[in-house]
């Protein structure tokens, strides 16, 4: 088993957490240290391997978004050490991220290029985009005139047909209507099962991470508390909710 | 600085992609589309020629030339300058998406519209030299250095752009700032007047360390002035060390800054 995601001694501090003022922003330029500045992660260490399907769970604000972008590397740790080996692809604020003057089609170029793909690749995967995405002629709209639901599905499309080794969700199928749910859901069925693709999953669902997941990691307050087999760690994050 | 120039290195194509799409997504969402490249600095120049020529009445010819072609041959680089001094400035701000959504090397970003903007600085520069032609001037060996003058427009600016975005994308108070400076810029850098018609030498020599009327200067030295750059070499010497100043600002604003501003954006 190769290991492909490693966290050591992560610990991940926000500054300029408020509005931003002249004295803040001075500071932080000068590497000075601020009154408010504020932990979210705390001393984070765990280690993924190859095909593992884990699962995060935590309340809101606990920390595991953070860790998500801290994995697709988006943001960068305050001190310890990440490694990260593979092709991430990460299915966060799926309704984000467009320009919202082009059009589906335009966009979903954009997003092949900026993947470093080359023309003749994105060309072949732009047509089982647009068919998995399935919202007709409004593939060739500006992305501006699209619903919440259609811009989901786009950035759905294009996320998961991009074949990743890594697949790192965030809470990302509470959008779309039930029947392109279960759509997604059998997608990613389709993509972990078949593939030796690591799943990272962030999901207030226990279903959804007992379905797609065999490990679950339980984080408070920006420390791992609990990180085990699935079943048990969800019983340590209902035993810690109950307890607050 | 070496971080940056790998990051270019290895997004090279990716770099040239993403300016053209940020041509499209400036002058494409428009029916006229491409024509306002045009359009648009066409009618600032009129605006500049009427006030002079027939507002001011400061007569009709300058330095031999008509006050039309004059003032082409120093508006038009400035219309880049004024451009990559704002759009650098809010370059990282302005494709945010890019920084808090997926991992993108960051210092790329200023480059990329860095680029695009030089290509309208190209066709611009083109067109100038066409109506040289047509009113009759021949090419001489002058024109040539223009290469030269573009080139260095774009490293200063270059290099602007990656220290003003970086400061920018934490700042807004910095982007305004930038903004409402541009219009003291353009008055104080003899776009529309020549620094060499000032007659106190003191505020001659200190407007010489404005990079800008260093420049602007420049172009207006292969159209109208016919001097060659080396006939100058002080005010070159001044300038590159403004280059250098910004390039090491630019690589300190870079390291200091790159690993806060996904938290910020």
């Amino acid at each position: 088993m190769s290991e492909v995601i490693r966290f050591k001694n992560v610990d991940k501090i926000y500054k300029l957490n408020k509005k931003p003022n002249f004295n803040n922003i001075l500071k932080v330029i000068f590497n000075k240290k601020l009154k408010e500045e504020k932990k979210v992660l705390d001393n984070i260490s765990f280690s993924i391997n190859k095909g593992e399907k884990v699962a995060f769970l935590g309340k809101n604000g606990s920390g595991k978004s953070t860790i998500l972008k801290l994995i697709t590397e988006v943001l960068y740790p305050t001190s310890g050490e990440i490694y990260v080996n593979g092709k991430v692809n990460a299915l966060l604020e799926l309704k984000s991220g467009f320009e919202l003057e082009f059009t589906g089609r335009e966009n979903i170029y954009l997003k092949g290029i900026l993947l470093g793909l080359s023309k003749k690749e994105i060309k072949e995967l732009e047509d089982k985009i647009i068919e998995f995405a399935d919202i007709g002629e409004y593939i060739d709209y500006p992305i501006q005139k699209y619903s919440s639901g259609m811009r989901a599905r786009l950035g759905f499309s294009i996320a998961v047909n991009i074949e990743p080794e890594i697949l790192v969700i965030d809470e990302a199928l509470s959008v779309g209507d039930e029947e392109f749910k279960n759509k997604c859901l059998k997608k990613i069925n389709d993509i972990t099962e078949n593939k030796n693709v690591t799943l990272v999953l962030v999901t207030h669902s226990f279903e959804m991470a007992k379905e797609f997941c065999n490990r679950g990691i339980v984080i408070q307050k920006g420390k791992i508390i609990y990180d085990g087999n699935i079943d048990s760690s969800i019983e340590v994050y209902k035993n810690s909710i109950n307890k607050n | 600085m070496n971080e940056i120039l790998k990051e270019h290195k290895q997004n090279f194509s990716k770099i040239f992609k993403l300016a053209r799409i940020d041509l499209i997504k400036t002058y494409g969402g428009s029916v006229l589309g491409w024509l306002w490249a045009i359009i648009k600095p066409a009618i600032t120049i009129f605006v500049y020629w009427f006030t002079i020529e027939i507002g001011l009445r400061s007569g009709k010819i300058r330095n031999g030339y008509p006050n039309f072609l004059w003032l082409i041959a120093s508006t038009v680089p400035w219309f880049y300058f004024s451009e990559m001094i704002v759009g650098g400035a809010s370059s990282i701000r302005s494709y945010n998406y890019l920084v808090t959504k997926m991992k993108f090397p960051v210092s790329t970003i200023p480059t990329i519209v860095n680029v695009s903007k030089f290509m309208i600085h190209i066709i611009l520069e083109i067109i100038v030299i066409i109506l040289f032609l047509i009113n009759g001037y021949k090419i001489d060996i002058y024109f040539f250095q223009i290469i030269f003058y573009m080139l260095l427009s774009f490293m200063f600016f270059e290099m602007w752009s990656i220290f003003s975005s970086m400061i920018g994308a934490i700042s807004k108070d910095f982007v305004n700032l930038v903004k409402s400076i541009t219009v003291m810029v353009f008055w104080m850098s003899g776009i529309i007047w020549d620094i060499n018609s000032i007659s106190q030498p003191w505020i001659k020599k200190i407007l010489w360390f404005n990079p800008i009327v260093y420049l602007v200067n420049g172009y207006r030295n292969c159209f109208i002035n016919k001097v060659f750059f080396f006939e100058e070499p002080k005010q070159l010497i001044i300038f590159l060390t403004f280059l250098v100043i910004l390039t090491v600002m630019a690589g300190i604003s870079y390291k200091k800054l790159k690993k806060v501003i996904p938290d910020v954006l």
